[in-house]
């Protein structure tokens, strides 16, 4: 059943691919055919996941030609999570361009549709493979199609951007081939379950897991390996960042936990590698959120916030590998439970943000947010879902954000009670680490939200924005949505992430560790509880109180039309904060990170020619093709019309002599035959 | 049953006396101060005056700035009702946990410094910005002290934490007596007192949000304000110094309890005005350095309980 609704889902991406290319000539048709196809193929897309999470794990292997290469394809729960998670954001993705596209008429809306459609499954194949072979060929393939995707706009900060993500993106490619064939080598063969079952001798187990989290980081955006996220995803149209951050980083953290956890399930796992993924992890989610801080372009600034929360993701799943290394099944099921709920999460939010980022691009036709302000007035939909996404991302209770970082914090006072002294140092750093990022993260959307909707319309554009369409409204609105039931809903929606890492973790039976009880959310392994219900409803009757007694109490009135204070002076729009005042003032105090970056992140002499030569390779091998093909051809056929023109002299006796010597041929050749 | 009760019994306490005890304060550094200084009842005739007021505000803010005051109030009532304080429990335990607690205490944070930013008020603005990064700067250490602590006791409710501390059970009192002093640091800069801030001066970090507002939502906001000090200060003493606490739901128990809290608070908060008045204004660039001195302090704390003294 799963095996056909996943086919089902992929035919229809394909067929709306081809079909989105075919109808390039009418742009109107070609982007409607591409969106509705792709939403049909989100839904299959997501029943499949659905499916593969709550029904036995389901194999499928098809015979190819070649004996290395079976076609297999594995439906578990894991697999099951990262395909509701890339449907739903396609789903949203595709709604949402229904009206978003039409930004992008006269730069090739066809092929948009047929890339976007081919990445989607490209992206659900990779998730599904159960084969080294063909996981790498669908992995490259959603690089190549995302990568047409960046450079759609085809100018130079696209394209620049664009490069360096193909660079980093085939760095990480060649690290994960090492590490497959390695696997595959000792094994003799590229089937996943051979992998599975091979016990490696540790050296080689640890060469292949650090090889694959380099890898697997690369895609995923960590730190050091972050440099393309905010040069790509704001180069591409928003949905499709919205699909690359939400949905695409998250296919490294499938990778290092598909590694790490599943194909050397049969090697076991050194405690060394939870605790540099925690440290990768720590370091990603701080400098992540320092470096967004500095930011006024609101889509890069979201780009860098995805590698933050790569980095709590990471630290979540640290907590995992450490617990594996151990021998503490709580310890390790808590550390993923928090490190896949963080994963789903943030697709949610970072989805629903760049939704909103390309809503306020759409209305004011700019990315920098000094040019902004005032939208909320204007715009009310998307500034209350990007309200609540911003607040999602901040981890401010009751929504889904907090959920994931409590159980991040809890699975580090887990692995602190479980572990000896270094564990319990690496734990403490993390929540440290965490700690400073939840506080740079409110900040950050402080700014963000603050600058971009609120106060006084700081630009022309900006105060006369409109409104924009309903498709982008409602596929913000039921982001938004997700976002407040993963929040609201945790004690029912957390024992599914239960189910998928106790699945990863253990042959069944598997031991029970609950955590929800009633209401609440439970860490069985210190006894800690919380409610998110119970805080929203709290919340809800305690703010509409005070609202209450305002307005009975205060006799006043109510009159909001005043200048601000100026400290006697005219005021005037230039002085209320704007995006860089925040910059500033957080540069005060962490100045020394800002020049870490600089340091590290300056293009390279080395990049900036390795750019340049590409760009007059690509050059003089257009000029190739051209020498060696097409003139090849053209002079063939010249020559050929010349050599036919020495026998057309234009008597019409040699012409009957050519049919009588062509006649006689064709009598010789039928009595041969016969 | 009792517990429910016990909790809005103490977010409505609360409420009432938190101008009681700013009034206090006040009063306790004017007499430092060798002034004659305003009645500790002053709070209470400023709020009672400034309901009768009109509520004014700028022309381009919006419903942030509205919804704020009443925001504030209402998460300062929440946390009432999980923090423990007259008694050693979380009369609600699924609010008690300390990570649900730091994080209730920026929602109020987010929204205060976007109220300010909404304000169009360019030194309305810079406070709230200040007061964002004043909370980047505390939550390390505050963090750090919390998991000495967890660690320490075996649990990160706040409620059994201070059941441990208090029998005496923890697994490294030095540690844990270090972090508490790094806990209690951070917590005062949260206060925004001196040597860290000055909430009568209109442009400072705390009273820098509050410039754009008047009556019933100012008197909100400064009920809510003198709330989060109360809270602040009992957060440390429920973790730290749970001594005299009520430890089941009977009536002599909650008063002795009760009494016990009031002397607690009244000794906390004589000590920050001592603090207060005894140290200068320092520069607010300079913060920096103080609060990862706090941090180093937290730090010493950890290794200290790693080591299990």
């Amino acid at each position: 059943m799963t095996t056909q609704l996943f086919l089902v889902s992929i035919a229809l991406s394909c067929v709306g691919a081809v079909a989105s290319l075919a109808a390039k000539r009418s742009e109107g048709a070609s982007k409607t055919i591409g969106c509705v196809f792709g939403v049909g193929a989100g839904v299959f897309g997501l029943l499949a996941g659905l499916f593969s999470i709550f029904t036995p794990a389901e194999l499928v292997s098809v015979a190819t030609p070649f004996s290395f290469a079976n076609f297999s394809m594995l439906f578990n729960p894991l697999a099951g999570l990262l395909l509701v998670l890339i449907s739903v954001l396609a789903i949203a993705a595709w709604i949402y361009g229904l009206s978003y596209f039409d930004e992008y008429r006269g730069k090739g809306l066809g092929s948009a549709g047929f890339f976007m459609n081919l990445f989607i499954a490209s992206m659900d194949f990779v998730i599904v493979s159960d084969n080294a072979f063909w996981f790498l060929v669908f992995f490259e393939m959603m690089s190549l199609t995302s990568y047409f995707l960046v450079i759609i706009e085809q100018d130079q900060k696209s394209i620049k951007g664009g490069f360096l993500y193909l660079i980093m993106a085939h760095v990480g490619f060649l690290m994960i081939m090492i590490a497959f064939f390695t696997m595959a080598g000792i094994t003799g063969s590229f089937e996943f379950s051979a992998f599975r079952a091979t016990s490696f001798a540790p050296g080689v187990a640890s060469l292949v897991f650090v090889l694959a989290f380099l890898g697997f980081g690369c895609k995923a955006g960590m730190i050091p390996f972050h440099s393309w996220l905010p040069q790509a995803h704001p180069a591409a149209p928003s949905n499709v960042s919205a699909l690359m951050s939400g949905g695409m980083i998250k296919i490294g953290v499938f990778g290092i936990l598909k590694v790490g956890v599943d194909l050397l399930a049969a090697s076991g796992c050194a405690l060394w590698w939870g605790v540099l993924v925690l440290a990768f992890g720590a370091v990603s989610s701080v400098l992540g959120v320092v470096y967004a801080l500095a930011e006024h372009d609101i889509k890069r600034l979201l780009a860098y916030h995805s590698v933050e929360n790569i980095g709590i993701i990471l630290l979540g799943c640290g907590v995992g590998f450490i617990g594996m290394a151990i021998g503490q099944p709580i310890v390790a099921l808590i550390g993923f439970v928090a490190g896949l709920y963080h994963t789903l999460n943030h697709a949610m939010f970072k989805g629903l943000l760049f939704l909103g980022a390309g809503s306020v691009l759409y209305a004011t036709g700019t990315r920098n947010m000094e040019r902004m302000g005032g939208l909320a007035r204007v715009m009310p939909t998307t500034a209350m879902c990007f309200l609540i996404g911003s607040l999602a991302i901040s981890a401010i209770p009751p929504l889904n954000g907090f959920v994931s970082e409590w159980f991040t914090y809890q699975s580090l006072f887990n692995a602190a009670f479980a572990g000896d002294a270094v564990i319990k140092l690496a734990a403490a750093f993390g929540a440290v680490a965490l700690a400073i990022t939840g506080a740079l993260a409110v900040t950050c959307f402080v700014k963000a939200y603050g600058v971009t909707f609120l106060s006084a319309p700081r630009s022309e554009r900006a105060a006369s924005a409109r409104e924009v369409p309903v498709a982008m409204r409602i596929s913000m609105i039921a982001l938004a949505a997700v976002c407040v039931v993963l929040g609201l809903g945790a004690p029912f929606i957390a024992p599914m992430f239960e189910h998928i890492a106790s699945s990863m973790l253990f042959v069944q039976p598997a031991p029970c560790v609950p955590v929800s009880a009633g209401l609440s959310n439970v860490n069985v392994g210190i006894g800690s509880i919380v409610s998110t219900p119970l805080i929203a409803v709290l919340l809800i009757a305690l703010i509409a109180l005070p609202i209450v007694l305002r307005a009975v109490l205060g006799k006043g009135g109510v009159a909001h039309d005043r200048d601000p204070w100026a400290c006697g002076y005219v005021p005037d729009g230039h002085m209320p904060v704007v995006a860089t005042t925040f910059a500033s003032q957080v540069r005060m105090f962490l100045a020394p990170l800002y020049d870490m970056r600089d340091a590290l992140a300056r293009q390279s002499g080395r990049f900036v020619a390795l750019f340049q030569g590409a760009v007059k390779g690509a050059e003089a091998a257009e000029g190739v093709g051209d020498k060696y093909l097409v003139d090849a051809v053209a002079s063939f056929v010249t020559w050929l019309s010349r050599k036919v023109q020495r026998i057309e002299s234009g008597d019409f006796r040699v012409y009957i002599v050519y049919i009588v010597v062509a006649l006689v041929l064709f009598l010789c050749l039928t009595v041969l035959m016969k | 049953m009792a517990e429910i009760i016990l909790a809005f019994v103490q977010a409505l306490l609360l409420v009432l006396l938190a101008p009681l005890v700013s009034g206090t304060a006040r009063w306790m550094r004017a007499k430092m101060h060798a002034r004659k200084g305003p009645s500790i009842l002053q709070d209470y005739y400023d709020i009672a005056k400034l309901l009768k007021r009109q509520d004014v505000g700028t022309a381009h803010s919006s419903f942030v700035f509205r919804i704020t005051p009443p925001l504030f109030f209402g998460c300062m009532l929440v946390l009432a009702c999980g923090v423990p304080m007259i008694t050693r429990f979380c009369p609600v335990p699924a609010l008690g946990d300390v990570i649900t607690v730091v994080y209730l205490l920026a929602l109020p944070r987010f929204f205060f410094a976007l109220a300010a930013v909404d304000s169009s008020d360019a030194y309305a603005g810079i406070g709230g910005v200040r007061e964002l990064i004043v909370g980047v700067l505390v939550e390390p250490a505050l963090m750090l002290g919390l998991f000495v602590a967890a660690l320490a006791t075996g649990t990160t409710n706040i409620g059994e934490m201070g059941v441990a501390v208090g029998s005496l059970q923890v697994t490294s009192p030095v540690g844990l007596v270090i972090a508490g002093i790094a806990f209690a640091m951070a917590c005062y800069i949260e206060l925004g007192k001196v040597p860290f801030d000055m909430a009568e001066a209109e442009q400072e970090i705390q009273e820098g949000p509050l410039s754009e507002y008047s009556g019933p939502s100012l008197a909100m906001l400064k009920v809510s304000l003198a709330m989060k000090q109360v809270i602040m200060a009992a957060f440390f003493v429920a973790v730290f110094m749970p001594f005299g606490s009520a430890v089941d739901c009977t009536l002599p128990a909650l008063i002795a309890g009760a009494a016990v809290f009031a002397v607690k608070l009244i000794v906390v908060f004589f000590i920050c005005s001592l603090v207060e008045n005894s140290m200068m204004r320092v520069r607010y660039k300079l913060m920096g350095r103080q609060t990862w001195a706090v941090v180093g302090v937290a730090a010493l704390g950890l290794v200290f309980c790693i080591l299990g003294i």
